[in-house]
């Protein structure tokens, strides 16, 4: 009836409102006065057309990624097996490009009109080879740095001139790459998977000392302004900050004009070259006052780097002022900061050990609903320092999912870095919504939907859950966690076993619930998995006395009796090599099972093993057997032994 | 909960090992003490061994939920029923006790301070000497925090701290019942000689955790199975004042004044490439579909690349027109006899190789010349055979 009316009154408006009359004549009339006008052109790169259809695929929480879907029987579940697998196929990978320059001649054959260059054999050299210097500038663009080092000494040996240019490619690119080859581009997964150790740790000398780069430099003998930049660039990088400094020097003494990047380089070693607080800023400024006389341009990189000195220069709240004064500073340069940028701001405002701080709030409105690019390299330590901040300082679920939104913002994942990032930006996320979040809202939309295919919870994580389990008493997720504790191979840590157990056991279901099945499921499978480990594996859990009596008081829940006196076997066989006694608890309910299952021998066995351990009760529970069991000569005389005269 | 397992090894006197399982819960410093306890009980000169039994001995001790000795109400009829059938017994192992705390104590306690190598068989013993050490700390610490206390609070420290003390070991009992240290040491040593030996160790240890157990079922029953929290914020949110910081309201440094003047350095081209690269790699990921497979492929080259070009790559071939590759009869005139059965053959060959889009122009010549040759080798059998006409008229041929 509503309905109908409702239809009446659109019908009826509809010709009422001349405005859509008049659309509607214009629809049908034949006559087209409006002028045709032809699109320009819009120019396409040659993945557009991909990109626009990628754009249509999201990540689908609940699939495997892509590089595992291929068998679905081998998709890996655990941290250790995605890299496994993933590493399994980059080697296979390294394999064939292995083969192929072990047996460059079988490929030299050109199949593909026109050639595929990525399927060709990587040129080498030897003494025999004619070899020019288009071959030396070959290798420097295809980055192949122990095959230029080889070509440039074979050019030398025959005494060819190389040109100016090339040598001043090839020094830049032994600089950069410190005289060593580097990963190719060809092996993303590698890279993916490449633990990036601490910056920290990696702040020490490993620049090589006398390496050939510092052979074409002295070779050369007038060093133009480019040449010493490339060194301070080189050295700086890897961390040979005196004789960087002296370079600098020297070209200072001669009055060259450096690159931007080599002042760059060089804040951000200033933390090498001088001791205190007020030193070091000194320095600092004097190299930003020197980049203004010169009147180099200071760019992206110089911003960063005078940012990322100040970050550890140390200093308290001065230091916090000197980054925003930076900041501002290059602001009025028409220099925009990038991630990387705030990420130093954050590591100078939210020390480990300081007071706390908020700089994060006033950060996000600068970048929120953006895309970003990688500007610099920093910027991919962005994202999991905020969402580490957001859990471990400020706690704040709202400013969590504001970055967590930013990062799924158009092409802003691709900025999370590397696994390593990518697993320790999720333990905090997962972190923070787990403390902030009722538990159930947590399992459905977190947990099942990160779990496991975009994140394997680490066993510091899992222990975490299970905390969370055990305060909320949601013991309905204990199966699910299990199970999912087997496929992430967290088995064999202590802790979790331990506080599985405690919370099955501290969770007694009601009778009826089938709960009750479950946890005897899972205790007997925790026993089964431990036991059938097999002893030559390294560093094989053990179930203690008391853990081994929570499983039976699980079995028995269940009704699960012979499940029960294996384990009661396995207490009374190995009575000297299980560390513990189970509680007297678990014991007294064997006994009454065997009771009621009419074992009396099993039960005086359980009561010599009760005596053994030192508890009290066991007059108690002898009487007991003796009531409601009837013993013969030998049982009796067994039973009076153990508990004394019981009549 | 917790609980103490008491052992002698009998068949090797000198060792006795005690060893502690201590699980979980509040009251574990609490038997960190009578573990404590325990082991100084293995000295004969420790005083606390003497209090435990002591307190445990008078009946008329109705502040029964003293936590460290005194056993609960309920418990001592527990052990009065047991007692009559097992005298013997207790009595037998009690003495034994006596014998290996007198005879072998000093041994025991060197054995114990021992470092020993990690390994399954001496893990009982690393087990206890792990919780006798925290269980000390944990009492020098109460100890310390007692003192301080009586200190801050001033005057008679000594009461003060024997008041304080005596309420975290009896916190029933009211604090003037001992009026300091000393009279509580007194205590001690009057019960020392009547009831000592009629207690077996493993008795003293039962009752203890029995009180305990009884006390913490007085405090209130246990749930069996805890309630459903209601959701709510476990961590204590605190209290986080957001101070709006103004990242660029602050002052400039004021180095570039001269904005203007600034120039781009021209850079080092080889570094500037390499670090591009490397920032394209730090965003190049494993592919997440095929799409973004294709994608890399088609960025490395090794793909065709959209728009789709029949043609696309072949720039040698561009420079070639078609028509060398359709009309080849040319390459025939300079050898191939005007007619007859060879004519013919030939002019298939260019014909099939016309419509050869595999080969280049250069191919086909090849092709043809291959047969040039070919019949020029053949010459004297395809004159014989008069498939090419005679001497004089080849001339003409190949005109």
């Amino acid at each position: 009836m509503l309905n109908s009316q409702l239809f009446l009154k659109r019908y009826n408006s509809l010709h009422i409102t001349p405005k859509i009359n008049s659309f509607i004549q214009r629809l049908f009339s034949a006559e087209a006065e409006e002028k045709i006008e032809i699109p320009k052109r819009i120019h396409r790169g040659p993945t557009d057309i991909l990109r626009a259809l990628e754009a249509t695929i999201s990540r689908d929480p609940t699939a495997a990624h892509y590089k595992y879907h291929d068998d679905p029987y081998l998709i890996p579940m655990s941290n250790m097996g995605k890299r496994t697998f993933a590493m399994a196929q980059e080697s296979g990978r390294k394999a064939a490009h292995w083969i192929r320059k072990e047996h460059a001649d079988l490929f030299n054959h050109r199949e593909a009109d026109p050639v595929i260059k990525a399927f060709l054999p990587v040129v080498s050299f030897n003494e025999q080879s004619d070899i020019t210097e288009d071959n030396l500038k070959q290798v420097i663009d295809d980055v192949l740095v122990s095959e230029a080092q080889l070509a440039y000494k074979l050019l030398k040996d025959k005494g060819v001139d190389i040109s100016e240019e090339t040598r001043q490619a090839l020094l830049e690119l032994l600089c950069y790459t410190n005289d060593t080859d580097i990963l190719s581009e060809e092996f993303i997964e590698e890279r993916w998977f490449r633990q990036t150790t601490k910056s920290k740790e990696k702040q020490r000398k490993i620049w090589k000392d006398n390496s050939l780069a510092e052979e074409i430099f002295i070779s050369i003998e007038n060093p133009t302004a480019e040449t010493y930049s490339a060194m301070i660039q080189g050295m700086c990088k890897y961390f040979q900050v005196d004789k960087a400094w002296h370079l600098y020097e020297e070209s200072q003494e001669k009055g060259l004009i450096l690159t931007s990047d080599a002042y760059s380089s060089l804040l951000r070693v200033v933390n090498f070259l001088k001791e205190s607080f007020e030193m070091k800023w000194a320095l600092t400024e004097e190299l930003l006052q020197k980049m203004n006389e010169a009147k180099v341009k200071p760019n992206l990189t110089t911003l960063n780097s005078a940012l990322h000195s100040v970050s550890t220069m140390g200093g308290g709240k001065n230091q916090k002022d000197l980054a925003l004064k930076v900041l501002k500073e290059f602001k009025g340069l028409g220099i925009e900061p990038s991630l990387g940028s705030w990420y130093y701001i954050l590591i100078t405002f939210c020390k480990e050990r300081g007071p706390i701080s908020t700089v994060l709030h006033d950060i996000m409105p600068e970048i929120e609903n953006k895309e970003h690019h990688c500007l610099d390299l920093s910027d991919t330590y962005f994202f999991v320092t905020a969402m580490d901040i957001c859990r471990s300082q400020l706690n704040d679920v709202e400013l969590g999912r504001r970055v967590h939104k930013l990062l799924h913002f158009g092409n802003n994942y691709n900025l999370i870095g590397d696994s390593y990032k990518e697993s320790i930006y999720y333990r905090h996320y997962f972190g923070l919504m787990m403390n902030n979040m009722p538990f159930e809202e947590f399992m459905q939309n977190i947990y099942n939907m990160l779990v496991p295919n975009i994140y394997v919870p680490e066993p510091g994580v899992m222990a975490e859950v299970l905390k969370q389990v055990d305060l909320n008493g949601s013991v309905e997720y204990v199966a699910q966690l299990w199970s999912d504790m087997i496929i992430f191979d967290h088995i064999n840590r202590e802790n979790l076993i331990e506080s599985i157990l405690n919370i099955l056991d501290s969770n007694k279901p009601e009778a009826e619930s089938n709960l009750i099945e479950v946890f005897s499921c899972i205790a007997w499978d925790l026993f089964k998995r431990l036991e059938d480990e097999g002893d030559n594996r390294f560093n094989k859990l053990r179930l203690t006395g008391d853990q081994l009596g929570k499983v039976m008081i699980l079995l028995l829940w269940n009704k699960d009796f012979q499940k029960a006196c294996l384990i009661f076997d396995k207490l009374d066989q190995e009575q000297h090599t299980i560390v513990g006694v189970p509680k007297i608890e678990a014991l007294s309910m064997f006994i009454d099972s065997c009771i009621e299952n009419k074992m009396p021998s099993r039960a005086i066995a359980c009561l010599q093993y009760c005596s053994d351990s030192g508890f009290p009760e066991v007059e108690e529970l002898g009487v007991k057997i003796h009531k409601s069991l009837t013993l013969d000569e030998n049982n009796l005389a067994k039973l009076t032994k153990i508990a004394g005269n019981l009549s | 909960m917790c609980f103490v397992r008491t052992t002698a090894i009998c068949e090797n006197k000198s060792t006795t090992v005690f060893y502690t399982n201590v699980s979980e819960g509040g009251c574990s410093w609490r038997v960190g003490m009578y573990t404590l306890a325990l082991k100084r009980a293995v000295l004969p000169r420790s005083s606390n061994y003497l209090r435990v039994c002591a307190k445990s001995s008078k009946p008329e001790d109705t502040s029964s939920s003293s936590s460290s000795s005194s056993s609960s109400s309920s418990d001592s009829d527990n052990t009065k029923d047991a007692k009559p059938s097992n005298e013997q017994k207790l009595e037998r192992l009690n003495t034994l006790l006596q014998d290996l705390i007198q005879s072998n104590a000093p041994g025991k306690t060197a054995k114990l301070e021992l470092a020993k190598p990690k390994g399954r068989e001496f893990k009982k013993e690393l087990d206890t000497n792990d919780v006798t050490t925290k269980t000390e700390t944990a009492e020098k610490e109460m100890v310390k925090a007692v003192k301080d206390v009586a200190t801050d609070l001033g005057g008679d420290t000594k009461q003060t701290e024997s008041e304080l003390l005596m309420k975290l070991l009896n916190p029933e009992t009211s604090p003037t019942s001992a009026t300091n240290l000393m009279d509580i040491m007194k205590g001690m040593r009057i019960d020392r000689e009547t009831k000592t030996a009629e207690k077996s160790r493993a008795e003293q240890v039962r009752s203890i955790l029995q009180t305990a157990k009884s006390r913490i079922s007085k405090e209130g029953p246990q749930p069996e199975r805890r309630m459903k929290r209601l959701p709510q914020h476990i961590q204590q949110k605190k209290e986080i004042v957001v101070q709006k910081i103004d990242l660029f309201g602050g002052e400039a440094l004021n180095i570039f004044t001269n904005k203007s003047e600034l120039t781009e350095v021209t850079q080092t081209k080889t570094w500037q490439r390499l670090y591009e690269r490397d920032l394209k790699l730090a965003v190049t990921h494993p592919p997440s579909n095929y799409f973004q497979q294709l994608m890399l492929w088609t960025e490395q080259e090794k793909l065709w690349k959209f728009p789709i070009d029949n043609e696309q790559g072949l720039d040698e071939e561009k420079k070639v027109d078609f028509s060398k590759h359709v009309f080849l009869e040319e390459h025939l005139e300079p050898w191939c006899p005007a007619k007859g059965p060879l004519r013919h053959f030939m002019e298939l060959v260019c014909v099939g190789l016309s419509k050869n889009a595999y080969l280049t122009v250069d191919a086909k010549i090849e092709h043809i010349l291959w047969y040039k040759d070919y019949f020029e080798s053949k010459k004297k059998l395809l004159k014989d055979t008069g498939a090419i006409l005679a001497e004089r008229e080849a001339p003409k041929a190949v005109q």
